[in-house]
């Protein structure tokens, strides 16, 4: 199989390295970047050891036997001068310097940051999933839900972002400030900070195992949320059938499980939740106190200055406070970046499922005769819908499709277009067997109504020309009155310009299988594929219709599902089909000549069985 | 041409918010008032954080106080007994702190989710006692936001808003207390520059806010381009327009990434601003300490290095304060569409005496029946019938004419306007609508499925059904074979709306659902229009048994079902015009004989 729906289960390892690769591509930047924020974390040292020194600077004044520190000694013998007020205003006008140096830094780095991860690393990203996601074929899409596709090309796609800027830059920005604030701390007294980074690792650890720990119960929570927003949506979307089947009750207690099933776990939770910051402050203020009483006696020894001594060591441990705490974050991104990036590589890895060969040619002119020859065919592996296909379509013809629900109707006429490609056996058009033609080629010599058509949020005629969106309204115009949709557009408030879709007006089911055969139209199509497009309208407006397709299917090879007398009348041939096999082939007189599943499914509509 | 080229392309116009509602919504205390109301059921843990609240107020500006104390005091002095003893207490109280903080956050967490329990629940019920118009008139996805996202924003209201502003305001005074205690000179300078912060943030927080709503704009229409490439695929590959879609995508989500830069833009000059203000302080607390230290009698170092530690603590609130409001006033209009939904009282209620539905018969009557769904429309006009029990009822006429009208009142899911319904001679008002839906199935054109297994979706019409039942139930329909050709027969597992089942398949669940539960009166609108002509033969000959007994009313529009029924209702623009058998009323040669030549004439 080409494309899976379960999830593959690729090694951690094996994604890690896929991510730091990802990363490696990104190397300059990211080294920019990090340049920016030592300068900032050494400005931030700088600005505290001012004050610190500031602090110092005052003590000298008031009592000038105190001993002076290093840098105090050095600022006040340098550059300051030894008149306390004035060094004091020009300590102060230093610290705003260096604090405005910091914040246009600090502007500069947030720009800069931006552009690179959400201008570059995420719209890159998404833009690869993108274009991947439009070549996978309908295996894919049918076996995923459209909700989680989506998640995969707005959320996922941030996973490659997180990673650089959650871990990566995250950690080497942890690392850089504890580098800089200790280098500060070691240069002014090593044994201090040794004592005062002591419970450091004990805080890191605590984080690490905090977020592993309470990361997979977030997970389970989202997974039980995910529940509790399914039942509802059931329940409102379905409320007539709740109602209609004196449900309500049980709807209710269902509801009422789910959301306790939610509350109850995250209770579970919230003891260990509630003591993470506790835990991690408490174990900043108890450095605080290794710095008060062992700091306090290397000051009453007169070997530590009060202001760059203490006080910068006391504000710099609550620095230190802040990245501990980011420690939890950066696990906690690790994870999320893993998940989604295993999603997003699953998606890049997939092999579209159908895809043009290399030496596809275009043989210039189609004339629409289409060939199964031994075609066997599966969704899912030893589920048989078609086996052993083979008939002739010659170009112009009229073909109708009949059999039962399951019988593999749409399934035929989806090999045509290489919506899938046969199992085994092959399909060809105008001989030429389909996987040798050009995929965008084929695709545009085949049109097709289906039983129920998706339409964009766009205008009338936007929507006629989706595939060919640079045709002329004249064109448009023209596809449209053969569809019989001319008519009812002109009446519509904007005309071609009315747009569909939630905002836009709503059209009757008869009006938009209309505007799907004027789509189907615009390409002028040699084949034409009817799959059944009356099943989900009024019956009454099904003449409108009809009136359409007849239209449509002049001049062209057609493929009609169909279960509507009139219909099977006017085709060249009929094909039955009963459990994925060709069962009976003929003209409408022929079949019913014979006795077999054809005469027996339509008697039922010309006499009347009985009861509805 | 000489306009711009027209543009077919796959735009997706700015999608609005699910109502023009305003997002947000200034706080009052009449609404702040009802929100606290909800904790009523939780008085003590509510009780309790406000006194943990007040707790974390004193205890943070004196866990400064105290660093402070120790450094300017014992600490300068050189006295390491002292240190060693203050420092004692430091740690004594750093411990009553965190102790405090883990009861805040713990009470506060479990506050919230229980709120946020009661609130879905009471939702919920609420919601299910509407009648069906109140689901018609709104959009499913406003009411899946209701209940999820709004609720969830006013937990965050209760459980965050509401107790980090009490901690962070109570925080701000003690800080400012102490140090106007401590040294008032210093304090008014610190004082000073509180109004800048307050404008800087007035200033940047409505940009920001501004932006970022452009931004989830943009957001939003990368999802629906998105969400329409992934639902129209099978339209966009059969085109071959995915090059196309691939340039308009990317134009889309490069214009996100530059609202996102926009956005930065002021983030990244707000919060390095606000930084600038607090170190600017720093460097106002060495100028002024220098100016005082050499001025007579001026302060000690120690007033200094105690405003170092406490300034923060009056200045972080200002900000987070800021955020907290910014996020209660989101709070406050996700409280007020919220309650918006639970104070409507439905439409109309089963009468309080209601009964509940005796053991049906079938006998049912209308008896000049009107219906409006809205005032002056009046679509069914004073419509008499009498269906005895067991007969097939077929309701003949064009779009529009009533006959699903006189199906959904005969359901109880509409109340006429004026006349009366009744079964087994019973009114339909003094009967409660979910006993006689109990005895009732329901078939209609298209039907909805619940995720699950088809099994789980059939028993949905006899939730106790063993799997033999269930297989009971398709084999009676004769169609049995169709769902053990099913990759896992009666246990396939449906997500989404019924997708991996056929439109006949789905049909063929439905059928099963609504029969399993042995209906007294089956309701078929429509039911087989979607279901080819094969399987629909095969489902035929099984009805006429399974009917026998039952009272049915059936919308249909094949010849053969309306053929044999026991009575014919011809609806035409809400009124009754005639009724009787096929051939009573073909001989008659009124609206049933025009409209049985037009179907004739159709093929079908």
């Amino acid at each position: 199989m080409p494309e899976l729906a379960a999830p593959r289960q690729e090694d951690t390892g094996r994604i890690v390295r896929r991510l730091a690769g990802i990363a490696w591509e990104y190397r300059a930047d990211c080294l920019s970047l990090l340049g920016l924020q030592l300068l900032l974390t050494g400005l931030t040292v700088a600005i505290l050891a001012l004050t610190g020194a500031g602090i110092d600077v005052v003590r000298h004044a008031v009592e000038p036997a105190a001993p002076v520190s290093g840098l105090t000694g050095w600022l006040l013998g340098n550059a300051l001068g030894d008149e306390p007020l004035g060094a004091c205003l020009r300590l102060a006008a230093l610290i705003l310097l260096v604090a405005i140096v910091r914040a246009a830094l600090s502007y500069a780095y947030t720009i800069r940051s931006v552009r690179f991860l959400h201008g570059r690393v995420v719209v890159g990203m998404r833009a690869r999933v993108y274009t991947k996601l439009q070549q996978l074929s309908f295996r894919f899409f049918d076996a995923n839900a459209s909700g989680s596709i989506i998640n995969r090309v707005t959320a996922d796609a941030h996973s490659i972002r997180l990673f650089i800027e959650g871990v990566v830059l995250q950690v080497a920005i942890i690392s850089l400030t504890l580098a800089v604030c200790a280098t500060y701390m070691f240069l002014t007294d090593w044994r201090l900070t040794l004592a005062c980074l002591s419970l450091l690792p004990l805080q890191v650890w605590y984080a690490i195992r905090f977020s592993s720990r309470v990361r997979p119960a977030y997970e389970e929570n989202r997974r039980l949320m995910d529940d509790l927003v399914l039942g509802f949506s059931e329940s409102i979307q379905g409320v007539q059938t709740v109602k209609g089947l004196a449900a309500e009750e049980r709807a209710k207690a269902d509801f009422a499980r789910r959301n306790e099933a939610v509350r109850g776990q995250k209770q579970r939770v919230i003891g260990e939740v509630a003591l993470f910051w506790p835990v991690v402050d408490g174990l900043s203020q108890l450095s605080l106190c290794i710095l008060l009483g062992y700091g306090g006696w290397l000051f009453a020894q007169g070997q530590l200055a009060l202001g760059t001594g203490l006080v910068t060591f006391a504000a710099l441990l609550q620095q230190f406070a802040g990245q501990v705490a980011t420690v939890a974050t950066v696990v906690d991104n690790a994870q999320v970046a893993l998940t989604g990036a295993r999603r997003i590589f699953e998606i890049l890895d997939t092999e579209p499922g159908v895809a043009s060969r290399p030496e596809a040619r275009s043989p210039g002119r189609f004339l629409g005769k289409v060939a199964f020859e031994g075609v066997s065919f599966e969704y899912r592996e030893n589920n048989s819908v078609l086996r052993d296909i083979s008939f002739t379509a010659n170009p112009g013809e009229r073909i109708a499709i009949a059999g039962a629900t399951g019988s593999g109707k749409s399934a035929l006429l989806s090999l045509i277009p290489r919506f899938y490609d046969p199992r085994s056996g092959r399909v060809t058009l105008d001989g030429h067997d389909l996987r040798d033609l050009p995929l965008a080629e084929l695709r545009r010599q085949v049109g097709f109504v289906f039983q129920d058509n998706f339409l964009f949020s766009n205008t009338v005629a936007a929507n006629i020309a989706f595939g060919h969106p640079d045709a002329d309204r004249a064109r448009i115009e023209r596809a449209a009155r053969i569809a019989g949709a001319d008519g009812f557009i002109r009446e519509l408030p904007e005309g071609y310009d009315s747009l569909l879709g939630e905002s836009g007006v709503n059209l009757s089911g008869g009006q938009r299988q209309r505007l799907a055969i004027a789509r189907a139209l615009l390409l002028e199509p040699t084949v034409l594929l009817l799959d059944d497009p009356t099943s989900a309208i009024d019956p009454e407006t099904e003449r409108e219709i009809l009136e359409a397709m007849e239209a449509a299917m002049e001049g062209r090879t057609t493929f009609i599902v169909a279960h509507r007398l009139a219909t099977l009348r006017s085709a060249d041939r009929i094909l039955v089909l009963e459990r994925g096999r060709l069962a009976q082939v003929g003209t409408h007189d022929e079949l019913m000549a014979q006795d077999g599943p054809y005469r027996r499914g339509i008697l039922v509509q010309t006499e009347g069985a009985g009861a509805p | 041409m000489s306009q711009p080229r027209p543009s077919h392309e796959l735009t997706v116009r700015r999608q609005r918010p699910e109502d023009d509602e305003p997002d947000r919504v200034p706080l009052t205390w009449a609404l702040v008032r009802r929100m606290i109301g909800l904790t009523d059921g939780y008085r003590a843990w509510r009780n309790w954080l406000f006194v943990l609240c007040a707790g974390r107020a004193i205890q943070l500006p004196v866990l400064a106080w105290m660093l402070a104390h120790i450094i300017r005091g014992p600490l300068a002095a050189q006295d390491v007994r002292g240190t060693l003893a203050w420092t004692a207490a430091f740690v004594a109280t750093v411990i009553l702190t965190e102790t405090t903080l883990y009861w805040r956050i713990r009470l506060a967490h479990q506050l919230g989710e229980c709120v946020l329990r009661d609130l879905r629940n009471r939702m919920m019920g609420h919601l299910l006692s509407h009648p069906l118009a109140f689901f018609h008139a709104r959009k499913h996805g406003s009411l899946i936001s209701r209940m999820i996202g709004d609720i969830e924003q006013m937990r965050n209201g209760l459980q965050n808003n509401l107790f980090i502003t009490l901690v962070q305001g109570g925080q701000m005074i003690g800080a400012a207390l102490a140090m106007l205690l401590i040294q008032p000179r210093l304090f008014l300078v610190l004082l000073a520059m509180a109004p800048v912060m307050w404008a800087i943030n007035r200033h940047f927080r409505g940009r920001i806010l501004d932006a970022s709503r452009t931004q989830q704009e943009s957001f939003s229409r990368v999802t629906a381009a998105l969400a329409e490439t992934v639902q129209g695929i099978r339209v966009t590959q059969g085109f071959a327009r995915e090059e196309t879609n691939a340039g308009i995508f990317s134009r889309l989500i490069y214009a996100l990434a530059d609202n996102i830069v926009r956005t930065s833009r002021l983030v990244a000059l707000f919060l390095p601003l606000l930084e600038l203000n607090a170190q600017a302080f720093l460097a106002a607390l060495i100028a002024v300490g220098g100016w005082m230290a050499v001025s007579a009698g001026g302060t000690g170092v120690g007033d200094l290095v105690t405003f170092f530690f406490l300034a923060n603590l009056f200045f972080n609130p200002i900000t987070l304060i800021g955020t907290q409001l910014s996020e209660a006033t989101l709070s406050m209009a996700s409280a007020e569409r919220y309650f918006r939904i639970v104070d409507t009282a439905p439409a109309w209620a089963d009468a309080p005496g209601a009964r509940p539905c005796p053991e049906l018969r079938g006998a049912v009557a209308f008896e000049q029946v009107s219906f409006a769904y809205e005032e002056g429309r009046t679509v069914l006009h004073e419509v008499s019938f009498r269906a005895e029990p067991g007969q097939v009822i077929a309701l003949v006429g064009h779009t529009g004419s009533g006959k699903s009208t006189v199906v959904s009142l005969l359901s109880k899911f509409h109340l006429p306007v004026s006349g009366r319904v009744t079964v087994d001679g019973v009114d339909l008002a003094d009967i409660r609508q979910q006993s006689l839906r109990a005895q009732m199935g329901f078939v209609f054109q298209s039907n909805f499925l619940f995720s699950g297994t088809v099994a789980d979706n059939v028993r949905q019409g006899k939730p106790d059904a063993t799997d033999a039942e269930v297989t009971a139930a398709f084999a009676a329909l004769d169609c049995l074979d169709l769902i053990e050709s099913l990759p896992e027969g009666i246990h396939t597992v449906l997500s989404e709306r019924g997708r991996g089942l056929s439109i006949g398949q789905q049909q063929l669940v439905a059928f099963a659902r609504a029969l399993i539960g042995d209906p007294r009166i089956l309701v078929l609108d429509e039911a087989t229009s979607a279901v080819d002509t094969l399987t629909e033969a095969r489902l035929q000959v099984a009805l006429t048994r399974l009917l026998r007994g039952r009272t049915s009313f059936v919308v249909a529009h094949r010849l053969s079902t309306i053929r044999n029924a026991d009575q014919i209702l011809v609806l035409d623009h809400g009124r009754l015009v005639e009724s009787g058998r096929h051939a009573e009323l073909l001989a008659k040669g009124g609206t049933y004989a025009r409209l049985d030549a037009e179907f004739s004439r159709r093929g079908a």
